[in-house]
């Protein structure tokens, strides 16, 4: 295993457009090679555009959701990379849980690590875990497993089978509706630098099979977070699965009740009630 | 509301005009101001006969500060001071010949009379005349103040006030009051004075002070300058419009330092809740002006119950029912207290189209009358005003041709102000007006409509 | 030994109030501000108890919908009346609770004698609403302003796109869960139970009680003209249980639904004001005391995520109102209930009468119980006079503190106000 440092975030248009141009002919183990960043400090100004975005508070805390931020153009990395086994246009998102081991300061500065494991057999093709965890001052203070499905692609020999599942409990009264707008996809992509095309435009998502754009996963779940915010565990593990995905626009309800000392969420479609996100919230 | 005729007509070019073309040119009459001297100039004092007010006449006036001419210089040198005032003891006649003496001092006298004068003529009703011959020589005096009237010009006035014997005390206050430009345009009229029990002294710039008046109908035009002019004259006034016109109301109220009461005179429990409010807001009431009126014209043959019946209602009847309700009510109605009711030239002339509202009008002047009596016993008064052509907003709705025709038609030719009967209504509300009762003051600028 | 308890504190009088006629939304104050609102009503009060020039201890008001043109409205309208210019004035804002609240801290500052006199509140314009632009223009905007060269302007404009011109309309929705609050009284009727034919029945009572008293002038010296408007034009004295019965419902889906138009309150435009003061004071001035206020409790309830009714926190509050007064529910002769939506006021007494509810929800051992209808809204609510947010409060306590003096000393009137954010207002008004 080695770990590259790297000085800054890697530009992640430039990523997509090689994973783009790489995708054919890739093949075998998942890399064992480790990104990482050092001393990272906190763009305040960053923070507050992704807290406008998805609706968070702003304060000196960071949001449960927001090392995604810096530990994502990293992962992109070793996604676009040649040695990476599987294409990154096609990759969907289907699960991400994030643990907060103690509320980091915005200020702090943070190493970031990030690597690829666990390449899992799935019903309708393969999956794989991005991992990322970030320390403060030596200490782990966050880490993440982002879960994706590469839909027709093959596991290795004796992989184990894909965990892409959260259960949670019935979530029948409806605590919030909202009104997702056209350009949900293309604000958080601004913000997050997730210019994933099947995000940003009917057209551009039709080119990847999806009848219209999409909002992205991690969007979803930070508006979770912050509708429940102030109703949080300090150390928490939130952790959801990605369902049917929200076309954009669409009108959504947020379920919500209290479970195990956290919460159970889920986000569906407010006509059709089909499921979009449900997820966990537990102290850790 | 300004009247475009009177001020061309006053103008350098309308002067020309109006003189070369032989219209007539009405004048700017002499209103009251706070602060104001009786009388722009000196006052001339003559009899008739042995008349029994000149000396108190004259210390009146002199107390006014009012500086007192004799007749004979007023006869004699035509470069004296012009008088502002001609003003004649007419006590003494006994016959139509003591009536020479009197033509013997208002000619010279009036002739020299300044533009804004008074002419003022005082003397015994014909009614307690000794003889036939007194009670004519008494009535000729009507004939000839109402031609004198009529032959003054520059905004002039002449009136007469009959003065019964025993009741010389009652008279400084009317005096006062036809002498200033209070009664600008009150012109061409006799009333009497009777004997009634007055305050020694009262505060001549604020002569209502400390006192409380209900002005009904307060909202706009008369109604607001009666309350206006109570306010200025010191009163506390409860201003009651009905509720529909309580935004015109409270910003009158709010002008003049007073209240807004809403209120619907003609509803049943109006009487009832207005002396609640009175007794609970201010333990009683002083002043009771009753203005509300309404107009709902129609030819008599075209009138229906509703028309005649609602103008009853307002202008007749919750008059009748307010007034009685509160001679009834304990203590609400103060001692002293002054009850001024507006009646109408209408009521006093008829006009066409206008039956409801004439006989409501004269109605008024009926139950004034009949009231006078059971007032006078509680030392209180009751009198009526009857405006003649007032320019309002309700005039300046009129056709052009009518309003014309209606304001010229009277010895000041122009309309009168609001602000002229709400002085008479004011100065009947005085206290020192105890002596004025049961009397309907025409406030028409002598109007030609029901002389 | 010494004394403990609660100090003797006296009451508030409620001298008397003032409103202008409520407008629907866009009709006859279309073209009026908050502001010149307040003010007419402000000038309507000084009127009626001849307050010209006078220095009172403070006015208190607010509006739900403000402009940032409404920057110190209270003061700014104090300023425009005719009251002295030296009376003080801030603004408050609980949503519907807000006429209610300001009284509530107008009575304490003169219960605990920091004054002697005050007016208490509220406005609301829901067709001179404030349109915000959206955010991302706004921003745009700000650096636009902020810009010190015409480079940085230019790059600043360079931002501006065609779809961030279009205005954002407020919308009568909770931020946290963007529900209509109409929606959310739907849940809650659908929960109570509460049927079309009682909410009905609740709205043509409203409207014939509000157009009895306005017929015997009882709105006389409650209410003053604004605008051409001399009674409120949402008022129908005509309404009929068969009227109501024709109209869709608007809120709710499905089988279940029953609000519709004519038993939820429209948008209103209006304005409210209560004199209240010192006995003292009042007796000075010879001006009337209508009644006191003797007590008054706030509640809210998580209706986002603790599954409370958003409109539901009154019921919560008076149960802690009538245990600190020793009273029950039982104990008053007048009861205003505001009538946000015939449903509310509805599952409210419900709820009271809910053994299940009143234990395991209020803590109680009993049921608080039922409320003579007869002695609820009796010269009409919201229903009728339509609901301009901040105004209602100030409303309802003018409105009541003239019933109870009607009635004679030692009445006690009972008020309940919900309000956005899932609060609750509640007072105890005698006479």
């Amino acid at each position: 295993m080695a770990v590259t440092v790297l000085d800054e975030a890697p530009n992640l248009r430039a990523l997509y457009a090689k994973a783009a141009v790489t995708a054919w002919g890739r093949g075998g183990d998942l890399p064992t090679d480790r990104l990482a960043r050092k001393g990272v400090a906190v763009d305040p100004a960053h923070l507050a555009a992704y807290t406008r975005v998805c609706r968070l508070p702003l304060d000196d805390v960071l949001p449960a959701t927001y090392p995604h931020m810096l530990a994502f153009p990293l992962q992109m990395a070793l996604m676009s990379d040649r040695s990476f086994p599987l294409a990154l246009p096609g990759l969907v998102h289907v699960r991400n849980r994030i643990d907060v081991v103690r509320p980091i300061g915005a200020g702090e500065p943070l190493d970031l690590e990030v690597w690829a494991e666990r390449f899992a057999a799935h019903r309708s093709g393969a999956t794989v875990d991005l991992c990322a965890t970030v320390s403060a001052g030596g200490q782990e203070v966050w880490r993440s497993r982002s879960t994706y499905l590469a839909r027709g692609a093959t596991a290795p020999e004796g992989a184990p089978a894909a965990d892409v599942e959260v259960s949670v409990g019935a979530l029948d009264r409806v605590a919030a509706t909202w009104r997702v707008p056209a350009d949900a996809g293309r604000r958080y992509a601004k913000v997050s630098g997730d210019v994933n095309p099947i995000h940003l435009s009917g057209l551009t998502a039709k080119a990847f099979g999806f009848k219209r754009a999409i909002a992205h996963g991690m969007w979803v779940k930070a508006r979770v977070l912050g509708a429940l915010a102030g109703r949080l565990p300090d150390a928490l593990s939130v952790d959801v699965a990605f369902r049917k995905p929200l076309f954009l626009p669409s009108t959504v309800t947020l379920s919500t009740a209290q479970a195990d000392g956290g919460w159970d969420a889920a986000v569906r479609n407010a006509s059709s009630g089909s499921e979009h996100v449900v997820g966990t919230i537990r102290p850790l | 509301m300004s009247d475009w005729y009177r001020d061309f007509a006053n103008s350098g070019f309308g002067t020309t005009i109006t003189k070369q073309l032989g219209l007539p040119r009405p004048a700017v009459l002499r209103r009251y101001e706070p602060g104001q001297p009786l009388l722009p100039g000196p006052a001339v004092i003559g009899s008739a006969g042995e008349g029994r007010l000149r000396k108190a006449l004259t210390e009146l006036l002199q107390a006014e500060g009012v500086h007192v001419q004799s007749p004979v210089t007023a006869d004699g040198a035509t470069d004296g001071e012009k008088p502002a005032a001609v003003i004649l003891d007419a006590t003494g006649l006994r016959t139509p010949a003591d009536l020479a003496s009197a033509h013997d001092f208002l000619a010279p006298a009036i002739k020299r009379l300044r533009a804004t004068g008074r002419v003022l003529i005082l003397a015994d009703p014909p009614s307690q005349a000794d003889s036939p011959a007194q009670a004519a020589a008494r009535q000729a005096l009507d004939g000839l103040v109402r031609s004198v009237a009529k032959e003054l010009r520059a905004g002039s006035t002449a009136n007469l006030i009959h003065v019964p014997e025993g009741a010389e005390g009652s008279l400084a206050s009317p005096v006062r009051f036809f002498l200033s430009g209070r009664s600008a345009y009150v012109d061409g009229q006799v009333m009497s004075v009777t004997a009634a029990e007055l305050p020694a002294e009262e505060d001549a710039d604020k002569p209502l002070a400390g006192k409380v008046a209900v002005v009904t109908g307060a909202a706009r035009g008369i109604g607001a300058a009666i309350a206006t002019v109570m306010a200025r004259d010191g009163a506390h006034v409860v201003a009651v419009d009905i509720p529909a016109a309580g935004d015109k109301l409270a910003e009158v109220a709010n002008e003049i330092g007073g209240t807004a009461l809403q209120l619907d005179i003609t509803a049943e429990d109006a009487p009832q809740r207005l002396i609640e409010h009175l007794r609970e807001r201010h333990g009683g009431v002083d002043v009771v002006v009753h203005n509300a009126g309404i107009t709902r014209d129609k030819l008599l043959v075209n009138m229906d119950a509703a028309r005649w019946n609602s103008v009853m209602a307002v202008n007749l009847q919750a008059q009748l029912d307010i007034t009685q309700a509160l001679l009834d009510a304990d203590g609400v109605l103060r001692p002293g207290a002054r009850v001024v009711c507006v009646s109408s030239q209408s009521g006093i002339a008829g006009n066409r189209g206008q039956t409801n509202y004439a006989a409501s009008k004269a109605g008024v002047i009926g139950m004034v009358r009949a009231w006078a009596p059971q007032f006078a016993e509680r030392g209180a008064t009751i009198n009526a005003v009857a405006p003649g052509f007032i320019v309002t907003d309700m005039t300046a709705k009129m056709p052009f041709g009518t309003r014309e025709v209606g304001s010229r038609l009277n010895s000041l030719q122009q309309g009168g102000l609001p602000v002229d009967v709400a002085e008479t209504i004011a100065w009947l509300s005085q206290p020192g007006s105890g002596g004025v009762n049961g009397q309907t003051v025409r406030v028409c600028g002598q109007s030609l409509l029901g002389a | 030994m010494a004394d403990t308890s609660k100090p003797a504190t006296r009451k508030a009088a409620i001298v008397g109030g003032n409103r202008i006629p409520f407008a629907r939304s866009n009709t006859a104050y279309a073209q009026a501000s908050n502001q010149d609102m307040l003010t007419a009503t402000l000038d309507g009060l000084v009127a009626r108890f001849g307050l010209q020039g006078a220095q009172l201890g403070e006015v208190v008001a607010g509006a739900v919908l403000k402009h940032s043109r409404d920057f110190n409205l209270t003061r700014e309208s104090v300023l425009g009346s005719r009251l002295s210019a030296t009376t003080p004035a801030y603004d408050v804002q609980q949503a519907c609770g807000t006429g209610l609240e300001a009284a509530i801290l107008v009575a304490n500052k003169i219960a605990l004698e920091q004054i002697e006199s005050g007016i208490a509140g509220g406005v609301d314009t829901t067709s001179d609403a404030p349109l915000a632009v959206g955010d991302d223009l706004r921003r745009v905007l700000i650096s636009l302003s902020n810009a010190k060269t015409l480079q940085d302007r230019l790059k600043a404009v360079a931002k501006i796109r065609p779809g961030q011109l279009v205005p954002e309309i407020p919308r009568n929705a909770e931020p946290r869960t963007g529900l209509a609050m109409g929606d959310h009284a739907a849940i809650t009727a659908e929960e109570w139970e509460i049927g079309r034919e009682e909410q009905d029945e609740l709205a043509v009572r409203s409207h014939q009680n509000m157009a009895a008293a306005y017929e015997r002038g009882y709105f006389d010296d409650l209410v003053t003209p604004f605008l051409g408007l001399a009674r409120d034009n949402n008022l129908r004295p005509d309404s009929s249980l068969e009227k109501l019965a024709k109209l869709k419902p608007v809120f709710g889906t499905g089988e279940g639904a029953t609000m519709t138009a004519g038993n939820s309150t429209p948008l209103t435009d209006g304005a409210s004001a209560v004199l209240l003061a010192s006995d003292e004071w009042a007796a000075e001035r010879g001006l009337p005391v209508l009644a006191h206020l003797v007590d008054a409790q706030t509640a809210a309830v998580d209706y986002v995520h603790g599954g409370e009714g958003l409109l539901m926190a009154p019921v919560y509050a008076m149960p802690v109102m009538l245990a600190r007064n020793g009273l029950s529910l039982q104990d008053f002769d007048f009861y205003e209930i505001h009538e946000a939506f015939a449903s509310t006021v509805l599952a409210t007494m419900k709820a009271w009468e809910d053994a299940a509810f009143c234990k395991d929800k209020l803590g109680l051992d009993a049921p608080l119980g039922s409320i003579d209808r007869s002695k609820l809204n009796v010269h009409g609510s919201s229903l009728a006079a339509g609901h301009p947010f901040a105004a209602t409060g100030g409303r309802i306590v003018a409105q009541l503190a003239k019933t109870l003096h009607e009635a004679g000393p030692g009445k006690r009137g009972l008020i309940s106000i919900c309000a956005a954010g899932g609060q609750g207002v509640v007072a105890i008004l005698e006479s």
